[in-house]
């Protein structure tokens, strides 16, 4: 009944109503801004990488006995510091928690060269732009006797591993 | 008969070929002076009338041209140096230094490239101080506001991808820094950060994207938004100017109004005065132009508009010539991911956004940043008031004008300090 209706209508009289073509309309642009709308978000998903090529996360330092007691020594290829009191060892990150620069080891613990962040021995904020302390890394001794850092674990400040 | 007409074709050979690309010869007549403008390609941007107003050299000073024209100059520089460049982190810094050695003018074409890129900045700066200054932002012309705002910041983004392609000490670092400052933003700050980059930190992946994006997607899209600019600026009525500059001067009201129009295409019509005038809308079929269809204060944009754009770009290519045959663009040491210099600086136009960033990363990279460009892009639906467009310094204006000067003196002394009062670990110095 209501198809014999609007197929009688003039054409003035079918605004508002849903003709064949208004709705094959609405199906195209809905089709056709959908599809852009889809590629878009699949855009996105090919521009983030799956894998990346950098550094691992996970690596060895060496023996133990390459960090005698009172060692700190910053390993700035890994961004890291790895500093033992006694038979203690822990890693400090040396990427500046402000803009990512590198921070240098210095008399009072840390200094970043490019916003003059300065940290204390255990990577805490004493003054400068920087937010937040220096992160701390899990360390392990790994089967082959060797130290391992994995930068991928942050551990609380303070959290030492016993040689 | 053959030979003869054949013979003919030889001879009337150069003549033909001329005419065959340009249809019209060099103009006599105001007809030919509308034609030249709308039927070459290169010159149909152009309207064929352009107001008195708008020639006025003090006005505009040519400065949204000049940007245009150091682009183009980016464009034609850039694809000559990539005929030399590897985007790869272990060849990159070489073949800079190749650029410089071996090449012939490898060092001037750098130059050029680097000064231009530099000057692009300033000036895209400088045009929106002018049309500030101006009032040309106002109804019609919101969105060719909002345009340039957003091309804006598309050359500041294509001079930040720039930076790292050196791949020396400076590209490094401020990249690395600027990189973190993305990283700050709320929510998706990481994550645009991490696709940025494509990877934690910067390195292969990141060169090779901001390659990718420099030379491909964001000429391709600023030159997409450019000529959607021009396009706005004819469609708006062309550039800005005071109500008074519309009408001719000793022409009075009483001659303007009793012009007869002719609807016929192509003819002329006569006014009361005996003055032969070509109506506008009888050269251009369609429904819609903007130049007066009365005799107004405008005159022909050949040659008049066209001259002053030529004066322009000599200028352009003259000062950015003199500029590169004197000064090298620097390049450093190559990267050393282990060493920052100290102090690490960005390129200077943000140094401002590094010295605010060095009280808070955040408010100084993000926060303040983003209000800066939404109050700029909302600048022309808040301020409704008509007038004072077309005048420097209008009085009417006093309000907005000394607002917008504070955010020009604000910015230019954050860039000064971080520039010449900063120095290691990002202390206070004196430059003297």
């Amino acid at each position: 009944m209501t198809m014999k209706k609007r197929n009688e209508a003039p054409a003035e009289q079918t605004e508002g109503q849903l003709t064949r073509r208004r709705l094959l309309t609405w199906l195209s642009s809905v089709g056709i801004f959908g599809s852009a709308l889809i590629s878009l978000v699949a855009n996105a998903f090919f521009i983030k990488p799956r894998a990346t090529y950098g550094q691992p996360n996970r690596f060895s330092i060496g023996k133990p006995e390459e960090f005698p007691a009172g060692t700190r020594q910053a390993l700035d290829g890994q961004r890291v510091c790895v500093i033992r009191e006694g038979e203690r060892v822990c890693a400090i990150s040396t990427t500046c928690t402000h803009l990512g620069c590198i921070v240098a080891p210095s008399e009072t613990g840390f200094a970043c060269p490019c916003h003059g962040s300065r940290f204390d021995q255990d990577g805490n904020v004493t003054g400068g732009p920087a937010p937040k302390a220096l992160a701390w890394y899990k360390v392990s001794l790994a089967p082959n006797g060797e130290l391992e850092i994995d930068k991928g674990v942050e551990v609380k400040s303070g959290t030492y591993f016993n040689v | 008969m053959a030979r003869k007409i054949s013979l003919s074709a030889l001879t009337e050979l150069p003549g033909n070929i001329w005419n065959s690309i340009f249809r019209n010869p060099l103009p006599s007549s105001d007809l030919g002076r509308a034609q030249t403008s709308f039927t070459n390609f290169f010159l149909h941007i152009h309207p064929v009338k352009v107001n008195r107003h708008t020639l006025k050299p003090w006005y505009t000073m040519g400065l949204g041209l000049i940007t245009f024209f150091l682009f183009v100059i980016l464009v034609f520089t850039g694809v000559l140096v990539m005929f030399y460049y590897v985007p790869s982190t272990n060849q990159a810094y070489d073949r800079m230094l190749d650029l410089r050695s071996t090449v012939a003018f490898g060092t001037f074409t750098r130059n050029m490239h680097r000064w231009a890129a530099h000057g692009m900045v300033a000036f895209v700066f400088l045009h929106m101080c002018r049309v500030f200054f101006t009032g040309a932002y106002k109804r019609p012309r919101e969105f060719n506001w909002v345009l340039g705002i957003v091309l804006f910041l598309l050359t500041l983004f294509s001079s930040f991808t720039g930076y790292l392609l050196p791949w020396d000490q400076l590209a490094f670092w401020a990249i690395t820094v600027g990189a973190s400052i993305a990283g700050y933003a709320p929510v998706v700050g990481e994550q645009m950060r991490f696709l940025l980059l494509g990877d934690t930190t910067v390195g292969q992946e990141a060169l090779l994207r901001f390659y990718v994006l420099h030379v491909a997607v964001l000429p391709l899209v600023i030159t997409l938004l450019v000529a959607v600019h021009f396009w706005r600026i004819r469609k708006d009525g062309g550039l800005s100017r005071p109500p008074e500059a519309e009408s001719e001067p000793g022409l009075s009201k009483e001659t303007t109004a009793k012009v007869d129009l002719v609807e016929k295409p192509g003819e002329a019509f006569v006014t009361s005065a005996g003055k032969k005038h070509f109506g506008i809308q009888g050269l251009v079929r369609g429904p819609f132009t903007k130049v007066g269809n009365v005799p107004d204060n405008s005159v022909f944009a050949w040659p008049n508009l066209f001259m002053a754009e030529l004066f322009v770009l000599i200028l352009t290519i003259a000062g950015l010539c003199v500029l590169s045959l004197f000064f090298d663009a620097p390049l450093e040491e190559p990267v050393n991911i282990t060493h920052p210099p100290n102090p690490a600086k960005a390129p200077w136009y943000f140094l401002g956004l590094q010295e605010l960033v060095s009280y808070s990363a955040f408010w100084g990279g993000v926060g303040i940043p983003t209000i800066q460009v939404l109050l700029l892009l909302v600048v022309p639906y808040l301020d409704r008031d008509p007038r004072g467009v077309g005048r420097w310094f209008a009085g009417e204006r006093l309000l907005a004008n000394t607002l917008f000067l504070i955010f020009v003196i604000v910015n230019i002394t954050l860039i000064i300090i971080g520039t010449l009062f900063r120095g290691p670990n990002w202390e206070f110095v004196s430059p003297w």
